[in-house]
């Protein structure tokens, strides 16, 4: 065996271990403060409108809320903190069902992001048990639970908790 | 002389009584109209507002002219910008926007103060407070309306809401003792008398606002005694019944103050936003002097009309009026007079959105039919983009001429002309962006994007390539590696053999599944739809979104299926929204200005594919634009994410071009009503529309990506054998693959070809580590 060669197939062994370990759950949660900065203008532009829209929703302005997660939809209909946004508030205040439509779409985009994952299995539970099939929505709830047990031990995500 | 007097006893009874029967008359017909619906508002359907923000181009989205049609007003200078004024400045753009209501929120006035660099907005600032903003909101536009037969427009107000100094302009030339007279105002009957008399002819009118406001409801404009004399009493009559400030207000809101287009316009609300865009709450002395003076000759003394000079002295001659009359001081008086006659651009009424109009009113609830909209004065707030849908009318109506002129067979005959529609949705949310049903309203309210079935033809194939491509029990029926048999293909069916042709004549051979449909090839789809199941396309296209019953035959795949543009626009719209069909939605809230929100209509979809089989047909349709039947929409500097099929039915009688990009699906149909064949391909003519629409929608650049889903692996294969690409391979290119369906073979290849994974083996990763160690 070349010594080249070996090093070389060490190197890349190392690389493939590496993508395949997993990641350990918990983390700081998502804040869609955090995001604020991030993207191209009609991506920063939406989440100004997600946040004014979270602000509104902390506030009880639930209909004012959802008007400006639209708006952040309408300049940029791929942000996925504004599906996740309208998921959390449909789940907790609206139609489940439509809530949980929306966190699919707010999954889809946010699939890759670890730092959503809590907040996606917790707002699914909650959504799966509000339309009525909580054996469901359990290990949702204990993933959620696991990566972010300050904002889940209660089972529910506030507006100013994703904000 | 006995029977004299009685007779003159009976005739006075008879007059009498008859007399007495026509005021009874005249009162309930009074009371009918007063206490009933006063007036028939048409109900207005309004765009989505105009979202400013750092990093837009104000040139992309014609800022300028979108404040102009707001009724906002140019201004030399951005110091003391008053409310509905803009001053625009090399570097710099200054707005007073003005407040206004949304359902579910209150836009304040406000001024923003937007820094320019080149043609992007830079900084958005609050004027006032110097905070930065993320975003802020324009007015939405006005889309149209829904006239009754009398095309009236008038927004209703309440006497309260009205400026004292309006109220007084009106008076002060229109009928001074209001306050004090019964209906008729014997003074100014004689007045006017002498006045007529002096003139030798009729100058001057005697009547009060009470007369004008029965000759406008209640009678025709015939100058004759009798209309005078019932104009009279039922003006009495009206006082009698009812207070001074309910007549008030109803002729406010009645009055005729000119004409936009077709659309007369009624009242002082009306006025006050066609003339100065606002609310008449806002008027100043000057503009209320204005509407004060134009109602003696709405359309004569018009600012809009070629003699200002006209309508100033008579402006001036109000507020003359005013002053002698002691409703206005010496100050109020020459500050008023001083100003100069500012009105608000004359713009035409929206007449781009017609059909659209039509599509919402036929999508909304059956409570909200003509009757309703036509007289209940509801705002709808729309989905529409006004400036996608004046894009889209333009690059229609002037493409379609370009052909005329360019193909001769395309050349109007008789009363069949060449005809399209081209509807543009916003995939994610299925809001339809702009929609335009025909090249010209007046002539055909036929909408062909929403009423129209036609064969679908070749934009119907990426539903056999989803359905291939989608995982069943035993895996997909094929891979983006794999290769299809473009050789003659003869399939039994009841009615005889079936044999697809290709649009060239020609057969292909074996070929890559990509190139089948980037060519559109039709045999090789027809034998893949065979390979797939003719149900199961048909299913596939149902769950996508198409609603028109499919015949399940062979030749389904090649397009035998008379959809619509919006049933073909909602299905690729799944597909580029990852699988997931929304609803289509043409509004977001009905709202009653009295009563509040009647009606919401919620963003809704569900999911009908998984993700991975719909990125990977959108990457095929990729492929179309970039290589394929489509690629002259790059050679025309389109830039960025797009992807999209052409289709042409038989005899070229219908031309298609489905495309989305991520953020936009649009579909442009072109063909004649009676159908009849085009001559051309649907590349040559349905194409160009379509790449003309998008590049005035987004100036040439596409924004986004289409996201990859993470399960969707992005593998190097060898193109001619479909195997994975290693070291060595001559030829190679990237392409995707849904977990378990990577190839199983390797170019140059070791050993045995591998078999789909399995669990517990190695992973695609893992076996080319361990052949490579092999080797060393």
């Amino acid at each position: 065996m070349r010594p080249a060669g070996t090093l070389a197939a060490l190197f890349l062994a190392g690389i493939a271990a590496g993508c395949q370990l997993p990641r350990a759950p918990g983390g700081e949660p998502l804040h869609v403060s955090q995001q604020a900065g991030a993207g191209d203008p009609a991506r920063r532009a939406s989440l100004r409108l997600v946040l004014s829209g979270l602000d509104a929703d902390a506030g009880g302005r639930s209909a004012e809320a959802s008007s400006l997660y639209e708006r952040a939809l309408q300049v940029d209909p791929t942000n996925p903190y504004a599906w996740l946004a309208l998921a959390r508030q449909e789940v907790f205040e609206g139609d489940p069902e439509r809530g949980l439509a929306n966190l699919d779409k707010a999954e889809a985009l946010l699939a890759t992001d670890d730092a959503a994952a809590a907040h996606l299995a917790g707002i699914r539970a909650a959504g799966l048990r509000a339309v009525g099939r909580p054996a469901q929505a359990e290990p949702f709830l204990r993933e959620a639970r696991a990566r972010a047990p300050e904002v889940w031990a209660d089972g529910k995500l506030d507006a100013a908790e994703l904000r | 002389m006995r029977s004299v007097a009685i007779a003159l006893l009976i005739a006075g009874f008879a007059g009498g009584f008859l007399a007495a029967r026509t005021v009874v008359q005249l009162d309930q017909v009074v009371r009918e109209r007063f206490e009933g619906r006063l007036f028939r508002v048409p109900s207005r359907v309004l765009s989505a507002p105009t979202i400013l923000y750092p990093g837009l181009d104000w040139k992309q989205i014609e800022l300028q002219g979108t404040l102009q049609r707001l009724g906002y007003r140019d201004s030399a200078s951005a110091e003391r910008l008053a409310l509905g004024r803009y001053a625009w400045a090399p570097h710099e753009v200054w707005i007073h926007r003005r407040a206004f209501e949304h359902p579910t929120r209150a836009e304040p006035a406000r001024v923003l103060r937007l820094r320019l660099a080149g043609t992007v907005i830079e900084e958005l600032h609050d004027a006032d407070t110097g905070r930065e903003l993320g975003a802020a909101f324009l007015e939405p536009e006005l889309v149209g309306a829904y006239y009754g037969p009398d095309h009236e427009q008038r927004e209703l107000v309440r006497v309260g809401d009205v400026p004292p100094h309006l109220i007084d302009a009106i008076l002060a030339v229109e009928d001074q003792r209001f306050q004090s007279h019964r209906g008729i105002d014997f003074r100014r009957i004689g007045g006017a008398l002498l006045a007529n008399l002096r003139a030798g002819g009729i100058r001057e009118g005697g009547s009060t606002l009470t007369q004008q406001l029965v000759k406008n409801f209640f009678l025709t404009p015939e100058r004759s005694f009798q209309r005078k004399l019932q104009e009279a009493v039922m003006a009495l009559l009206i006082e009698a019944r009812y207070e001074k400030e309910a007549i008030l207000e109803a002729y406010l809101n009645e009055i005729y103050l000119g004409q936009r287009g077709s659309t007369a316009i009624h009242g002082v609300g009306e006025a006050a936003r066609f003339f100065f865009g606002k609310s008449v709450r806002d008027l100043a002395l000057s503009e209320s002097a204005l509407i004060a003076a134009i109602i003696k000759s709405p359309n004569g003394l018009s600012p809009h009309a070629d003699n200002p000079e006209r309508t100033r002295k008579r402006r001036d001659l109000v507020l003359e009026l005013m002053r002698e009359q002691g409703r206005i001081d010496d100050v109020a008086f020459a500050e008023a007079q001083a100003e100069p006659l500012r009105v608000a651009k004359l713009t035409p009424e929206p007449r781009e959105a017609r059909y659209f109009l039509d599509a919402l009113q036929r999508q909304l609830p059956e409570f909200y039919g003509t009757a309703t909209l036509t007289t209940e004065g509801l705002q709808i707030y729309s989905t529409l983009d006004l400036r996608l849908q004046r894009a889209a009318a333009r690059a229609l109506s002037e493409e379609l001429t370009r052909f005329e002129k360019g193909y001769p067979k395309l050349a109007p005959k008789g009363e069949s002309r060449l005809e399209g529609c081209l509807i543009a949705l916003r995939p994610q949310t299925g809001e339809v962006l702009a929609l335009v049903g025909g090249r010209d309203y007046a002539k055909s309210q036929f909408d062909r994007c929403t009423q129209a079935r036609r064969p679908a033809g070749s934009v119907f194939k990426p539903f056999v390539y989803a359905a291939a491509l989608e995982p069943a029990e035993d895996g997909p029926t094929a891979t983006l590696a794999a290769w299809v048999d473009d050789t003659p293909l003869e399939v039994s069916t009841p009615a005889g053999p079936w044999r697809p042709k290709n649009f060239d004549r020609e057969n292909h051979g074996r070929v890559p599944l990509r190139e089948a449909l980037e060519r559109s090839y039709n045999v090789a789809t027809a034998r893949l739809a065979q390979e797939v199941g003719i149900p199961r396309v048909a299913d596939m296209a149902e769950r996508l979104g198409i609603e028109s019953p499919l015949a399940k035959v062979p030749s389904l795949a090649i397009g035998a299926a008379d959809i619509t543009p919006l049933e073909l626009a909602r299905a690729y719209a799944t597909l580029a929204n990852g699988g997931i069909r929304p609803h289509i939605r043409t509004f977001e809230d009905v709202v009653d200005p009295t009563a509040g929100t009647l009606e919401r209509q919620p963003i809704e979809f569900e999911r009908v594919l998984d993700g991975g089989t719909a990125y990977l047909v959108t990457s095929l349709l990729e492929g179309v634009v970039d290589r394929g039947t489509a690629s002259a929409l790059r050679t025309q500097g389109l830039v960025g994410p797009i992807a999209g099929k052409t289709g042409t039915s038989n005899d070229e009688r219908d031309a298609w071009f489905v495309g989305y990009t991520p953020e936009l699906v649009a579909v442009v149909w072109v063909g004649f009503d009676e159908p009849r064949s085009l001559g051309l391909a649907s590349s040559a003519i349905a194409l160009p529309v379509w790449g003309r629409f998008l590049r005035e929608a987004t100036g040439g650049r596409v924004r986004g990506a289409f996201l990859r889903p993470p399960d969707v692996e992005e593998i190097e294969i060898d193109p001619t054998s479909g195997a994975v690409a290693l070291a060595g391979c001559p030829t190679r290119r990237v392409e995707y693959f849904l977990p378990g369906t990577e190839p199983a073979t390797t170019c140059p290849g070791y050993g045995e070809p591998w078999r789909r994974d399995e669990p517990g083996e190695p992973n695609l990763l893992e076996r080319i580590f361990d052949s490579w160690l092999e080797r060393l």
